[in-house]
């Protein structure tokens, strides 16, 4: 059980670079000049070529878009998976019947398509003067929880119980059990459920396109978008922005995956 | 199989009646205010879900009733006749063949990957971290790079990536990967399933963490090969992952419009075209946000019809085997 | 867990002081601040801008850049609905006929800046005498080749009808070459041009007629899409240009692999940063049918200025200075564009030398623009049955039909 497997891992690995081949291709193409990326564009670059870099990073206050991104992207899980972890918590503790209807019904938010609400949510924002703020993105970004409800609550239906009433019958409160009991327990969840909506966020476009209009508060992924031309786009530009999106979010991953591990394993009656 | 009557008891009513017991145990009061204090916990995602979905669709589903051009506040009540333009405007369906076999088809196959996929993942392997960062990656850059990529590798010269590889190993002439109708479906079933395989097998990563360590090893020592064990104790306790996962798959394989819409355009002729890009060509570009909005809640209904279905048919699924 | 919540402390107070700090530079209280909503890329923007500010040093602009087009056209309808749009914006063929009925682009007729502008690109964005938006370029698109291949079968450059056209292209595919191809993930630029040199010969009635209901697609239309169609009916072309985009078109032609393609005055820019050393040049469409060679075009989006703006008499200044031969230098340098305005000859590659002159002059055809209603319903269903056609699943007349069809019910 504890030995690792070389066969399956060349397998697994194999598979790994078929899948990450396009991944290859974005990379290695900023390496290159527009002539070499035509020319050859899946071989690897002739020379060490950084002026795409060096271009890009003249030209954008990329530290400003970073903390932009960064405030908003953190905000935003946050709101997400304390909401979420909140009902999907309190959805276990009282399933009755209005609660399980109330539950079905925020499966509408999967249904809706994005476009249909955005001019009313624009007005909304608009009114409550959020139109154009980092914040008012964190509030647009908080439709999410129902995303993170929806997976935390299919996770702990799945968790022994009995952990709980332990805990209960030892007189331990409502936010109690649910602070140092509960969360540590899903913990795989929440950080699974937590690299989703930060891959989400950090990459979104559609809202900061819409909600973001100050120069100084735009985040990231609006940069990459400023290399595209209406009938060309600058594809090293465009690249090389999309790979300096990415770095962060490839650091973030590989840190927190590794905490994807059994909360009933790390003890989680350890609290 | 024994190991699997000794699964931990995760279904709704089994779960609600638990609380409520321990709760009669501290008095009545003591219940009620701690019934109270339970359904606190919902009030968040509710605030949530008014504020951002419904107010929003109820607006959506004013301007339906009415000719809004979406640019101009200056607009008249014109009852049902949205609706009935749509009903009887024979392409709006244009679309609807691709997009359920687009649906089906990616929710199917990448269901069958990610599960094994997440096993594989989370056993202990070398180079585990650069596998499971290379699996997940391919859906994150913005589809307009990605659309770029992929047209070059499946491009249906001779020259195009997928077809230079296949001529030199197979000596197989071009392949028209993107020219050819059904190629074409496939070419984007294929890409939408190698976006989201990934990303589902993380989420069924996670899932697995919640089978007890202790299970495996009973049926170990019971002698269970690892294909029992992955038929026995796997996939039933993934039952409710798969739930949620194919729920996702479902919901977003239904609202498709990116991705066939950068990768082939719709194209070759109607081949790949999805009822959201009818949506947003017939309303949003022709400055008929009306229509537009009646589209948008006609498909809202219809997804919700078909998401809550397979819904409910995949959680009577998961009660029977659990 | 609890280590865990307090790195995401830590980095969520880290990430305001990040903002926090960020937001300090902003907001210039003094003079005028005009906001623009640009739609060229913040590379090509930048330059004008800053000259703008130098020679009016009271007046700020703050711009925001939405790529074009659905983006771009989505960010204004939202913000002009919530009566929070830009004082200067885009007005496209995409937006205008919306902008112009809600009354959100203010009439410029009459204003000094458009007197050095061709009549066809005020008329674009143009209604009844007035003019909305103040257009300084145009492009037009017509068949790039190249003249080491053509060589190689003695052509010195592609004919002026399309027989012969069709002739050159059979004589490159026997010497093995291959002789041209388009990306038809858009309309394509050989029937827009066959279109446009129709509408010309008819004394540009051509669509009134079709949307008055005089003439249809079918009459009018079949003739020239079986001419286009020979292309593909006389196997001179691959049909897998169905499945083919701009971008790879031209990495094709790039790299030496094919002859001729369809090509704006954009791709000669990149095909020449991609290969230098390739020898290319472009030419209008070969005629049809006796007709003139004519190029698929149209007037590039013109700036408008929202009549609510507090800032009108600065928006305008920002319009001069944009049309004036000092702003319009530095902004045809960014892009290579085909400028139009009087007083400013724009420096452009030699190998559009054929085509300038039509270009400035407004000859050049776009179906889509052209149309007075259901533009973008009516191009799809043309694009996507034209694509039907190059497969050879449905006729010309088929197509044409379609397109009737398709008008009579929106």
């Amino acid at each position: 059980m504890t030995r690792r497997r070389p066969l399956l891992s060349v397998v697994v690995i194999g598979l790994a670079c078929l899948v990450g081949m396009p991944l290859y291709y974005i990379l290695v193409n900023t390496f290159k000049t527009q002539e070499e990326m035509v020319s050859s564009p899946l071989a690897p670059p002739t020379s060490f070529y950084l002026d795409n870099y060096l271009e890009v990073f003249d030209r954008i206050p990329l530290a400003q878009s970073f903390g932009n991104t960064l405030y908003v992207t953190v905000g935003a899980v946050v709101v997400q998976l304390l909401v979420g972890a909140t009902a999907a918590y309190g959805m276990i503790l009282r399933a009755t019947l209005f609660n399980r209807i109330f539950g079905a019904l925020l499966l509408l938010a999967f249904v809706v398509p994005g476009q249909a609400t955005l001019i009313p949510l624009y007005r909304t924002l608009v009114d409550a003067e959020l139109v154009d703020t980092l914040n008012g993105l964190i509030f647009m970004y908080a439709g999410g929880s129902i995303f993170c409800f929806f997976l935390i609550q299919g996770y702990i239906r799945t968790l022994p119980f009995e952990i709980i009433e332990a805990a209960r019958i030892d007189g331990a409160g409502v936010f109690q059990i649910f602070w140092r009991i509960v969360l540590p327990l899903i913990r795989p969840i929440l950080i699974t459920v937590g690299i989703f909506q930060t891959m989400w966020v950090w990459n979104d476009f559609i809202l900061p396109n819409v909600f973001i209009s100050s120069p100084e508060k735009r985040t990231i992924v609006l940069e990459v978008y400023s290399a595209v031309g209406q009938f060309t786009t600058d594809w090293p530009a465009f690249m090389t922005l999309s790979v300096i999106v990415l770095v962060p979010m490839v650091v973030f991953f590989v840190l927190t995956q590794r905490h994807i591990i059994s909360g009933l394993l790390a003890g989680g009656v350890k609290g | 199989m024994t190991v699997a009557t000794e699964a931990p008891p995760p279904s709704g009513s089994g779960t609600a009646t638990r609380p409520r017991a321990a709760g009669r145990r501290t008095g009545p009061s003591g219940g009620w205010r701690e019934a109270a204090a339970h359904q606190l916990f919902l009030v968040p995602v509710a605030a949530v879900f008014i504020v951002l979905f419904v107010i929003p669709l109820g607006q959506t589903f004013y301007w339906s009733l009415t000719d809004f051009t979406g640019y101009s506040d200056d607009f008249a009540f014109v009852g049902l006749e949205n609706y009935r333009t749509i009903l009887s405007d024979p392409s709006m369906t244009a679309g609807l063949t691709f997009t359920l076999l687009f649906a089906v088809g990616t929710t199917v196959l990448t269901t069958v990957i990610a599960i094994p996929l997440a096993v594989a993942l989370n056993q202990r392997l070398y180079g585990r971290n650069l596998a499971r960062s290379l699996f997940f990656f391919p859906a994150i850059p913005s589809m307009a790079v990605l659309g770029l990529v992929w047209g070059y590798i499946l491009s249906p010269l001779g020259s195009g990536v997928l077809n230079s590889v296949l001529d030199s190993t197979l000596g197989l002439g071009p392949v028209p990967w993107l020219s050819d109708s059904t190629l074409a479906k496939f070419s984007v079933i294929m890409v939408g399933v190698w976006g989201g395989a990934g990303w589902h097998a993380v989420l069924y990563l996670a899932y697995l963490q919640s089978i007890p360590h202790e299970y495996y090893e009973v049926a170990t020592i019971d002698g269970a090969s690892g294909r029992q064990r992955f038929f026995h104790i796997t996939l039933p306790l993934l039952m409710p992952a798969m739930v949620i996962s194919q729920f996702l798959l479902m919901t977003n394989g239904l609202k498709v419009f990116d991705l066939p819409y950068t990768l082939t355009n719709g194209g070759p002729g109607f081949a790949t075209q999805t009822i959201t890009q009818s949506i947003i060509v017939s309303g949003v570009g022709q400055g008929q946000y009306g229509i537009a909005s009646a589209l948008a809640v006609l498909f809202t209904i219809a997804v919700a019809a078909l998401a809550f279905s397979q819904l409910l048919i995949s959680r009577r699924i998961e009660r029977r085997v659990l | 867990m609890t280590r865990h919540s307090r790195h995401l402390a830590a980095a969520l107070s880290l990430a305001t002081a990040l903002a926090v700090s960020a937001c300090g530079g902003g907001g210039a209280a003094d003079g005028d601040t005009l906001t623009l909503l640009a739609w060229d890329s913040e590379e090509v923007m930048t330059p004008v801008l800053e000259a703008f500010e130098e020679a009016h040093p009271d007046i700020d602009v703050e711009a925001t850049y939405s790529p074009p087009v659905a983006e771009y056209i989505q960010a204004l309808q939202t913000r002009v609905l919530s009566g929070t749009a830009p004082d200067v914006f885009l007005i496209a063929a995409e937006n205008k006929t919306n902008l112009i009925e809600g009354g959100h682009v203010l009439d410029l007729a009459g204003e000094d800046f458009l007197a050095g502008v061709p009549e066809f690109n005020q008329q674009t964005y143009g209604a009844d005498g007035a003019v909305y938006g103040l257009s300084l370029s145009s492009w037009g698109a017509g068949i790039l080749y190249n003249e080491d291949l053509l060589a190689e079968v003695g052509a010195e450059e592609p004919p002026d009808t399309w027989d012969e056209f069709l002739a050159l292209c059979a004589e490159l595919k026997d010497a093995g070459i291959t002789p041209y191809l388009e990306p038809l993930d858009a309309m394509p630029g050989v029937l827009s041009a066959f279109l446009g040199a129709y509408d010309a010969s008819t004394g540009h009635t051509m669509d009134d007629e079709i949307f008055s209901g005089a003439s249809t697609f079918e009459e009018t239309w079949t003739p020239l899409l079986e001419q286009y169609n020979r292309l593909y009916d006389e196997d001179l072309v691959t049909r897998d240009t169905v499945g083919l985009g701009p971008d790879q078109v031209e990495a094709e032609f790039a790299n030496g692999r094919v002859a001729m393609m369809i090509a704006g005055p954009w791709n000669v820019n990149s095909v020449r940063e991609a290969a230098p050393d390739l020898e290319v040049r472009m030419v209008p469409i070969p005629g049809v049918d006796g007709g003139e060679p004519f190029l698929a075009g149209a007037a590039a989006p013109g700036l408008a200025i929202n009549p609510e703006s507090g800032n009108i008499e600065a928006a305008k200044a920002f319009l001069s200075f944009f049309a004036s031969p000092e702003g319009i230098e530095i902004y045809q340098a960014q892009l290579g564009a085909i400028t139009v305005t009087d007083d400013f000859e724009p420096p452009l590659d030699p190998a559009l030398d054929p085509v300038v002159e039509d270009v400035r002059a407004g000859n050049v055809y776009l179906p889509q623009i052209a149309w007075q209603r259901a533009e973008d319903v009516l191009n799809v269903e043309a694009v996507a049955q034209i694509q039907r056609m190059v497969q050879g699943e449905i006729t010309p007349r088929e197509v044409a039909q379609a397109l009737d069809r398709k008008l009579a019910s929106s």
